[in-house]
């Protein structure tokens, strides 16, 4: 954990900053961030499009197979964290290319449990 | 009286403070993750009782409770709270739990059955139906009463299992999912079908029985919920008159006689605005909330539940409750990320030290925020002489609070406070469903101070991929 004192048009400011896994937390009176680096080159847009975790926690259901085709917005994946429910749905009209997590399973931020090729 | 705490987090922390106040041993429980939670090193003593979802496992529960001589079991929230036949299990053990008998659980525990109760009462229900074992009853009962509806959780509260359903399609699906997640929460995955009341205001009345007599401690408003979970409340309601709180009271005064109430119990209504009250539901324990009734009364609820569970008579209290109280729970969920659960590990912790605010949490610095239980960090308790005197110490209190290594809803808890709405006390349980904030903004300095703090780091021994990009992003 690092303070630093800044001067703000004439007003100072405590912040106190500590280093995440790929950034940066700050807070400062009244608000908190994660700054992440931005990465010069993303994954995701060459490659084909996956469907990621929004949060750590554990999938509850998988609701497609490798193969399927699905609609927009079809159930995709639910996950369960802190006891809420989450719904992960397909983005667009799909195939899904790869399942990539199982039900009972804890996955991390991020990380991709459905992968699909967008149908036009 | 030795007694266990069978809960973890804030409430355990906050009971086994009681306990030891009082001169009671405490003995605290834990599962695997839980190991180095503040919970476990504030009790006298500590048993790991396993996997994550333990807390739940009554054998697990009342075998620790064996192993160390505890006399008592209190259950605090959530969990098996509210699990008469845990409460009955216990009683068949010898131990004492820390609640209502489990007859008087049984009936105001369950939804179904406290229904029952309040309309015997005479107290108005909300329109709906008790028993919708299937989909089919479900969607019976929901045409009878009208969309829009609420699917509920029979065995349970918090808002686990409860889902609101707005037309005949969304039913099936909605049908399951709450079945799964009250299944989860509670391991009963009985559901009811309530009529949706809007606008409306939450307003519950405390109240603390010996098993004969009855009192009240005045009324909660927690009408600021999203996704059915309590965000901010207070005390005394500011929405309602002096006639609905004492109706209010009698009402909730009614019922936990007509049971033969002992332990502390809180009487939920839902209040129109015509000053038209229904019943909602009873909550048979300790609330997550009742702080600001202790604020407000001067009094220690769990010494009172340790109390009336040994045998003292309930009394009046001594004083008129004074002046005002508002909490507001702090989570670890992303309020710039559709409320996103955060998991992670705590990196630093400051909470305000002032005169006028209360601070009940569970977590130290270093504690790892796990998916396996509930996102509340904390609870922040500000008192003032009146609504807005608490209202601004509260302010003052969140902006002095720092949590950094998870999310926090703590930007979004200020706005709220600090919003039109609030200030007027026009809060209905519809007031945050699709409440319009603006996303955090990260200060110019902060960012910058922040790319510093990479160029430090690289400098260290840490070699760091960021060194060369000078754009940080939220």
């Amino acid at each position: 954990m690092i303070t630093k004192l800044v001067c703000d048009n004439g007003k100072f400011y405590r912040l106190v900053l500590a280093r995440g896994p790929r950034g940066v937390w700050a807070a400062w009176p009244g608000g908190a961030a994660y700054l992440e680096k931005v990465q010069h080159f993303s994954v995701s847009e060459n490659i084909d499009e996956g469907v990621r975790a929004p949060m750590t926690g554990r999938i509850v259901k998988v609701a497609v197979q490798k193969g399927d085709r699905v609609e927009e917005n079809a159930l995709l994946v639910v996950m369960e964290a802190m006891k809420m429910e989450y719904r992960l749905t397909s983005p667009f009209r799909a195939q899904i290319e790869e399942v990539c997590c199982r039900p009972g399973e804890l996955v991390d931020l991020g990380v991709t449990v459905v992968s699909l090729k967008k149908l036009t | 009286m030795k007694v266990l705490v069978a809960n973890r987090s804030e409430i355990a922390c906050r009971i086994i403070r009681s306990l030891q106040e009082n001169g009671f041993p405490s003995v605290a429980v834990y599962s695997r993750v839980d190991k180095e939670a503040p919970h476990v090193w504030t009790a006298d003593e500590a048993v790991c009782i396993g996997e994550p979802h333990a807390y739940l496992d009554p054998q697990a529960l009342l075998q620790a409770a064996k192993q160390t001589g505890a006399q008592a079991i209190h259950p605090g929230y959530g969990f098996l709270s509210q699990n008469a036949e845990f409460a009955k299990a216990c009683e068949d053990a010898g131990i004492i739990f820390v609640g209502p008998s489990p007859k008087a659980m049984s009936i105001l525990g369950d939804k179904r059955a406290s229904r029952q109760a309040a309309e015997k009462c005479g107290i108005p229900v909300v329109p709906g139906e008790q028993a919708c074992d299937s989909v089919d009853e479900a969607q019976k009962a929901a045409q009878k009463v009208g969309y829009p509806i609420l699917l509920k959780a029979a065995g349970g509260g918090g808002g686990k299992g409860m889902r609101l359903v707005q037309n005949p399609a969304q039913l099936k699906e909605a049908f399951a999912s709450a079945e799964r997640e009250a299944h989860n929460a509670f391991h009963d995955g009985r559901l009811l079908v309530e009529k949706y009341i809007y606008p409306a205001r939450h307003v519950e009345v405390q109240i603390l029985g010996d098993g004969k007599n009855v009192i009240a401690l005045g009324e909660r408003e927690c009408s600021l919920q999203r996704r059915y979970q309590k965000v901010i409340e207070e005390s005394p309601s500011a929405g309602i008159d002096e006639n609905i709180r004492q109706a209010l009271c009698e009402s909730a005064v009614k019922l936990g006689k007509s049971v033969g109430y002992k332990n502390a119990g809180t009487v939920e209504f839902l209040v129109g605005d015509t000053g038209n009250f229904y019943f909602l539901e009873v909550n048979t324990r300790l609330q997550v909330e009742h702080p600001v009734t202790e604020i407000r009364y001067g009094i220690d609820l769990v010494a009172w539940q340790l109390a009336v569970a040994r045998g003292e008579k309930v009394k009046d209290p001594q004083e008129k409750p004074r002046g005002h109280a508002i909490e507001a729970r702090l989570v670890a969920e992303d309020p710039n990320n559709q409320f996103m659960p955060s998991v992670g590990e705590v990196l630093e912790l400051q909470f305000p030290h002032r005169p006028y605010v209360r601070v009940d949490t569970g977590i130290v610095q270093g504690s790892y925020v796990s998916p396996y239980y509930d996102s509340l960090l904390a609870k922040l308790i500000a008192y003032g002489e009146d609504r807005e005197q608490a209202r601004k110490r509260l302010i003052e209190a969140l902006r002095e609070t720092i949590v950094l290594g998870v999310k926090t809803n703590g930007a979004f808890l200020l706005n709220i406070l600090q919003s039109d709405s609030f200030k007027k006390a026009q809060t209905f349980t519809t007031t945050l469903e699709g409440y319009d904030w603006p996303q955090t903004k990260i200060p110019e300095f902060v960012s910058q101070a922040a790319a510093q703090l990479g160029d430090v780091y690289t400098e260290g021994k840490m070699i760091s991929p960021w060194q060369v990009l000078g754009a940080y992003r939220l």
